[in-house]
């Protein structure tokens, strides 16, 4: 799915984007440094790594001799987002041509992290003090059932028995560019809310991540606070509880919407407060890369269309209700099956053929996902194929012209529309064509240059 | 003919395999004093541990005796945070290495004595292939492996076969075994591992800025390789030790049917049994044992 990548992407140009004196602060916070550097390309990392220890600048030859032909390009995006980062800055020189010098506060606080470790803000509290802390295994059910009951009240508030403590207008914002709603009728998924729906938890975390700092202008909150706090947020222990009073107010207020969001599980004490984090949250500096942190599929397809999914939560059979057929449901189990209608609707929608088919393999359920392929290969072609139905017939505005006075006005024209390479059709028996509508002022203008 | 790997990560996650010379013989000589040596890797295994997330590292002791993981990041809690002097891994690595040296030299003083100046190599790269074997069956996903041999001691002869056969299984499952010699001379055992494997075999010049050289050049992952102009070995060492007294030679007798290399005439093959016929003239060898070596 490209538009995952995009996606997860975009975080990063948004921290690209900041000027780069909020840049230089940023990197003060050596885990920022760390989160950026794993954000990187494979190639970009290695130079990092490479330049951690050199003050002097190198110039741009002396790394280009280590490219090998086919990797300028590669070279060429890896240098370009450093540079974008403002981790090298460039310099110019007659003799020596460019040379590239890291930045020097982020190069310290790698020396650091590399030799030292790095420690975090804030120490796990004692477990005498916290009263009883979850098992991951609670925690990761609570992450995900907080996750999907947002997505739920995103893409459907009407569904959802229990709504989150998220804002309204918050809620408005999210939904903007992922929902339409003509006046009066029920609010429709957009485009580009079918594909996020369809994208992985992660990537569609980060989107959500996205539109709330890019919101928070608005409500007065400066965005590279809570890059920062985000960022570091990914580098504490999953499980461990985490003192409220070392937040400032502005991170406690976002807390509480990372709870909402199922990042973070707030706890009260007797006395304190904390808050524990969750996979969601420790996993965020992973995928902006890729989303290898894969959760459990749970999608069966068998080679007669009809699906099985061992599911019980809302969210999936909304999903599901996207592409396919939902027949029955049971406490644990969706079968649906995928049909021609189903398919054309989803179509309709603005899902493509691929985004299906790659939820499908992504979703798989864990004994089939095994196999090669996972999804039997006649369902993804008729997927394909049903698709590909769809764009049969082509359009092209067109003219047609009749009634020639002669032959030889007739070929001329001919000629003249195969040139311009506007000729669709012609008939040299009835004296007709028809012609491209670009090419038909031309067209005009040498019909009438001939009488 | 190599059983693809099923299902990689994306790009650039790697498992590397370090094996660690721990030879005191080796150390005691050394122009670099061990401490020194440790310091430079524990960097580079830091530094390379925080380019991803999924990153993991095993680090394998190379005794003069035996060998042992001494570290795997997989099973350790968290690398992220530290006591502000040393990163808690680093602590834990050393605390092993220790425990793993005096363990070494106690089965010194148990076995026979005169010590021997090489390390037991080809036990180390056959745990860390082992190690891999497990991971590529561990599941659906796994990283991309590779093997980094810090090697500093001289090459050990009578390990010929072993470490052979490691090196094939190697390039069976693809994976490249990086190679490090800090020693005098260069090994020619761990030039053939990396030529055959695909790997990089570098002698570092100056051994003070060891982490540079293990930064700029093995900090590469294998995604990268592709694009990158690694260092290439000039020359490879391939003599080939004989399977009867386990002398290295220029020039020897190989059985044709086992291809199994001796430096005198034999009646027949100690490995398969054939029976070889009357030794033609007086010390014609065989067909240089070179171009059979690099072949296999």
């Amino acid at each position: 799915m490209p538009q995952v990548r995009i996606i997860a992407k975009n975080f990063m140009d948004m921290v690209a984007a900041l000027p780069a004196m909020k840049l230089d602060r940023l990197y003060q916070n050596a885990f920022i440094c760390e989160a950026i550097l794993r954000s990187l390309q494979p190639l970009a990392k290695k130079y990092v790594i490479q330049m951690c220890y050199i003050e002097e600048p190198i110039t741009s030859k002396s790394l280009e001799e280590w490219v090998l032909p086919g990797g300028f390009s590669k070279h060429k995006v890896a240098i370009d987002r450093l540079l974008q980062l403002r981790i090298f800055s460039e310099s110019f020189d007659r003799t020596t041509g460019t040379s590239y010098r890291m930045n020097a506060t982020f190069q310290i606080n790698l020396q650091k992290l590399i030799t030292c470790g790095a420690i975090l803000p804030r120490e796990p509290m004692p477990s005498n003090i916290t009263i009883r802390l979850p098992s991951s295994q609670e925690l990761e059910t609570y992450a995900l059932q907080q996750w999907e009951c947002f997505l739920l009240q995103l893409i459907n508030s009407a569904q959802v028995e229990r709504m989150t403590n998220i804002s309204p207008s918050m809620m408005r914002i999210f939904q903007r560019g992922l929902l339409t709603q003509r006046d009066k009728e029920a609010p429709r998924l957009t485009e580009s809310g079918f594909q996020f729906l369809l994208m992985d938890t992660n990537a569609q975390l980060w989107y959500i991540i996205r539109e709330y700092i890019s919101n928070s202008e608005e409500i007065g909150v400066d965005p590279e606070d809570l890059i920062s706090f985000m960022l570091e947020l990914s580098f504490h222990e999953t499980g461990q509880a985490y003192n409220m009073n070392t937040l400032d107010e502005i991170q406690r207020n976002t807390i509480k919407d990372l709870e909402d969001l199922g990042l973070v599980k707030l706890q009260q004490g007797r006395k304190e407060s904390w808050f524990i984090p969750t996979k969601l949250a420790t996993n965020l500096s992973v995928s902006l890369t890729d989303s290898s942190s894969r959760k459990e599929g749970f999608v069966m397809v068998e080679t007669n269309f009809r699906m099985y999914a061992y599911s019980s939560s809302k969210l999936h059979t909304e999903i599901l209700r996207l592409f396919s057929r939902v027949e029955y449901q049971l406490p644990n189990l969706i079968v649906a099956s995928i049909t021609k209608e189903s398919l054309y609707n989803a179509f309709e929608n603005g899902i493509t053929a691929e985004q299906i088919i790659s939820f499908l393999q992504q979703n798989a359920h864990a004994r089939v996902a095994e196999r090669v392929p996972s999804v039997p290969e006649n369902v993804t072609d008729q997927i394909r194929l049903w698709e590909s139905d769809l764009n049969r017939v082509e359009m092209t505005p067109a003219h047609f012209y009749d009634e020639f006075p002669s032959r030889d006005v007739y070929e001329a024209a001919c000629d003249f529309a195969r040139e311009c390479g506007g000729l669709l059709w012609e008939d040299s028996k009835k004296m007709r064509l028809v012609v491209n509508t670009e090419v038909h002022l031309q067209m005009r203008e040498h019909l009438r240059r001939q009488k | 003919m190599a059983p693809a790997p099923s299902k990689l990560y994306a790009d650039d996650v790697s498992l590397l395999l370090v094996l660690l010379d721990t030879n005191p013989l080796f150390w005691s000589n050394c122009a670099l004093p061990f401490s020194k040596f440790i310091s430079h890797v524990l960097a580079f295994l830091n530094a390379f541990l925080r380019l991803h997330q999924l990153n993991q590292v095993v680090v394998i002791a190379t005794g003069y005796n035996s060998c042992d993981y001494i570290y795997d990041s997989s099973s350790a809690t968290s690398g992220s945070s530290g006591t502000g002097k040393m990163p808690v891994f680093c602590s834990k690595l050393l605390e092993n290495l220790e425990e793993f040296v005096i363990r070494d030299e106690q089965l010194e003083k148990g076995g026979p004595g005169g010590g021997i100046a090489s390390s037991l190599l080809s036990g180390a790269l056959s745990m860390a292939l082992c190690y891999i074997q497990r991971v590529f069956r561990s599941g659906p996903l796994h990283p991309h492996p590779r093997i980094l041999c810090l090697h500093g001691s001289q090459d050990g002869p009578e390990q010929y076969v072993a470490i052979m056969n490691s090196i094939f299984s190697a390039q069976h499952s693809m994976v490249p075994i990086d190679s490090c010699y800090v020693g005098a001379q260069n090994s020619a055992f761990l030039q053939q591992a990396s030529y055959i494997t695909g790997g990089v075999y570098l002698k570092p010049q100056l051994l003070d800025g060891l982490f540079q050289y293990l930064s700029t050049v093995y900090a590469t992952d294998l995604y990268s390789r592709g694009a990158l102009q690694l260092p290439k070995s000039v020359g490879v060492d391939f003599r080939a030790s004989c399977f009867c007294h386990k002398r290295t030679i220029d020039m020897g007798y190989i059985c044709s049917v086992c291809l199994s290399i001796f430096c005198k005439h034999h009646k027949k093959c100690s490995t398969c049994g054939s029976v070889f016929g009357q030794q033609a003239q007086s010390d014609v060898a065989s067909s240089s044992n070179k171009r059979k070596m690099s072949d296999s």
